[in-house]
């Protein structure tokens, strides 16, 4: 007779339980969001304009973020985003200062961006060197030569493109009348990219090669591409968002996006992804960003100098990770 | 005498002969043959470097032997790569196990190989029920597809990893010490599992050191040593002691 072996029921659910990771951001999210309305004057950080501000800057971030933690699930870092997004909107700008057509000019910055991703991932995987190192000295790379070719100044587009043209109301016009067309691209694409990573066959070959890539490439999963193709996946989602900055801001700034390729790791660590990789979810990443987010706006709103609150940020983010490894480690026991 | 035994009534599935392997200078593999039997279950022993690993890899399409020939179900088989090896139906139960650790049963089960509904969607409720007959198949017995590799027991995993090549309807499955690093008990349920696997109608090459593993589920063995072959011999032929002895007495490389 063989052997039986029996994990019991009880037991499974509740690891189900534990093992939604998200739950910790859940959380923390809904913590924050109460002490923000209760604690702020007027419960101004729920006013319909700090509301309207929010949607409208945190999608940013947000959707960098998502492509930033699908690449760390499978186990490779960015750290060249901001500078691809100026290198994007710097492209977009010059397109436009030479009349290319809108959306011709929308598509060559996205294929810019893949292109970008797609140098980074190559970099990464054939030169068999560390994601960190990689995209860090792309990082550097580009913003010189930004520096260099657009000689630090900045570019209005207004000249080039008359506000409120159908193609800025896609971007960055309002649905309704209300709702940011930002915030509606933001939760599409989490959406998009949340049935990918978890449903997709793609996805699972995200979280096998973040989680044990000698075994993945066993079972005949081209790890190396798949690497590639998250590292693609950020690339246009920076495109993406330098297109929203610009018609947003209205003029490009060889500065543009500095800040976020760190920003996005953190969002993406609060969110429950391990920097280790195999580890996270989109709707963890989702929440990750906005809470980083509101931290900050709230913050800002309760009177904290604004110089000052990298240091909560800091701190948050450190007492965040503790969190989750406590709760892994309950998990494993 | 040889007429009463099945082993010799069964055809043979896979046959190697006179493999030569090289690594720069080294002669791992020095012209061996080698076979299994349709639903035989061999043992393959031997010292520490005695080639073991090298053999099955050769056969598994991991390396490339410099000389020698395989036959598969009496047809010259060209195995140049792992993907070859198992479109012809040899699986690999890794030493290390080819789990992730952090994803599912299912995941697990399929990774690579995934059922797809349109676009390349998974199909996640085909995922799930093929991975509970495989499971059961082998009599290990989980309360839930979804749950992930690492609350699993050693012995638990390498259920599953057998489950995986069950279900991929393997012919031959090539296991590289599936029992160590795992407690006695858990060792017990790995030999189970094999002893099902035969049940199936699979082949199996069990290597190990562990002669008390190897030596209730296996019907002959193979003890390797220095790259030659140095015995062959059933099951009803030997004793523990004896293939000990055979081991030991290996003449030693000059
Ligand atoms: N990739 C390799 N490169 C160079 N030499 C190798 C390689 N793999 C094996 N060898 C050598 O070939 C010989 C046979 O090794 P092999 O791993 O097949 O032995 P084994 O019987 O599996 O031993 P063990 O029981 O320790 O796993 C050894 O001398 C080993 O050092
Ligand atoms: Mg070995």
């Amino acid at each position: 007779m063989g052997v039986i072996l029996t994990v019991s029921k009880k037991q499974s659910s509740l690891l189900k339980l534990v093992s939604f990771r998200a739950a910790n951001t859940v959380i923390v999210f809904v913590v924050l969001m109460l002490v923000f309305t209760f604690f702020t004057r007027n419960r101004v950080f729920l006013s319909s304009r700090n509301m309207g501000l929010l949607s409208k800057l945190a999608p940013d971030l947000g959707i960098i973020a998502l492509g930033i933690g699908i690449l760390m699930i499978c186990g490779e870092f960015d750290l060249s985003v901001a500078s691809i997004v100026a290198v994007c909107a710097y492209v977009f700008v010059l397109l436009l200062k030479g009349g290319t057509s809108l959306f011709l000019i929308a598509i060559i910055t996205l294929g810019l961006g893949a292109a970008l991703g797609l140098l980074n991932g190559l970099i990464t995987v054939k030169g068999g060197i560390p994601s960190f190192i990689a995209t860090l000295g792309m990082m550097m790379f580009w913003r010189g030569i930004l520096y260099v070719s657009s000689r630090m100044w900045p570019i209005g587009i207004r000249a080039y493109l008359p506000a409120g043209t159908s193609f800025e109301q896609i971007f960055v016009g309002r649905m309704g009348g209300v709702i940011p067309a930002q915030a509606v691209w933001f939760v599409g694409l989490a959406a998009i990219l949340g049935v990918l990573l978890h449903f997709h066959k793609f996805g699972n070959w995200v979280y096998a090669t973040g989680d044990n890539r000698e075994a993945a490439r066993a079972m005949g999963i081209n790890t190396d591409w798949v690497k590639i193709g998250c590292f693609m996946i950020v690339g246009i989602l920076c495109a993406f968002v330098a297109i929203l900055q610009l018609l947003r801001l209205g003029s490009f700034c060889c500065t543009q996006g500095q800040g976020f390729e760190l920003k996005a790791i953190a969002a993406s660590v609060v969110g429950g992804t391990f920097l280790t990789g195999g580890i996270g979810s989109v709707v963890g990443i989702f929440l990750g960003a906005l809470t980083i987010q509101i931290m900050e706006n709230g913050l800002i709103l309760m009177g904290i100098p604004v110089f000052g609150i990298g240091a909560f940020i800091g701190l948050a983010i450190i007492l965040f990770v503790i969190l989750n490894s406590y709760v892994e480690r309950k998990r494993i026991s | 005498m040889k007429a009463d035994s099945i082993g010799e009534s069964r055809g043979v599935l896979v046959k190697m002969v006179n493999i030569h392997k090289w690594f720069g200078k080294v002669h791992a593999l020095k012209g061996v043959d080698f076979e299994v039997k349709h639903s035989e279950i061999v043992g393959l022993v031997g010292d520490n470097g005695a080639g073991k690993s090298t053999l099955i890899k050769v056969l598994s399409g991991v390396y490339l032997a410099e000389e020698g020939e395989i036959f598969f179900e009496g047809r010259r088989a060209n195995i140049t790569s792992p993907g070859d090896a198992r479109k012809l139906g040899i699986e690999t139960v890794y030493q290390e196990q080819a789990l992730a650790p952090n994803m599912s049963i299912s995941r697990n089960i399929f990774m690579g190989r995934e059922p797809t509904k349109a676009l390349g969607f998974m199909d996640k409720k085909a995922m799930d029920k093929a991975s509970m007959e495989a499971l059961r198949n082998i009599r290990l017995d989980v309360a839930s597809p979804d749950l992930l590799i690492t609350v699993l027991s050693g012995g638990q995993r390498q259920g599953v990893a057998i489950a995986r090549v069950l279900h991929f309807e393997a012919k031959l499955v090539i296991m590289d010490e599936p029992t160590i690093a795992l407690s006695i008990k858990e060792a017990h349920q790995v030999l189970e599992f094999i002893k099902q696997l035969r049940e199936e109608n699979i082949s199996v090459i069990f290597i190990t050191h562990n002669l008390y593993h190897v030596f209730p589920v296996a019907e002959r063995f193979v003890i390797l040593g220095s790259g030659e072959k140095i015995a062959d011999v059933e099951k009803k032929d030997t004793s523990i002691d004896h293939l000990t002895e055979l081991i030991v007495r290996e003449p030693s490389r000059l």
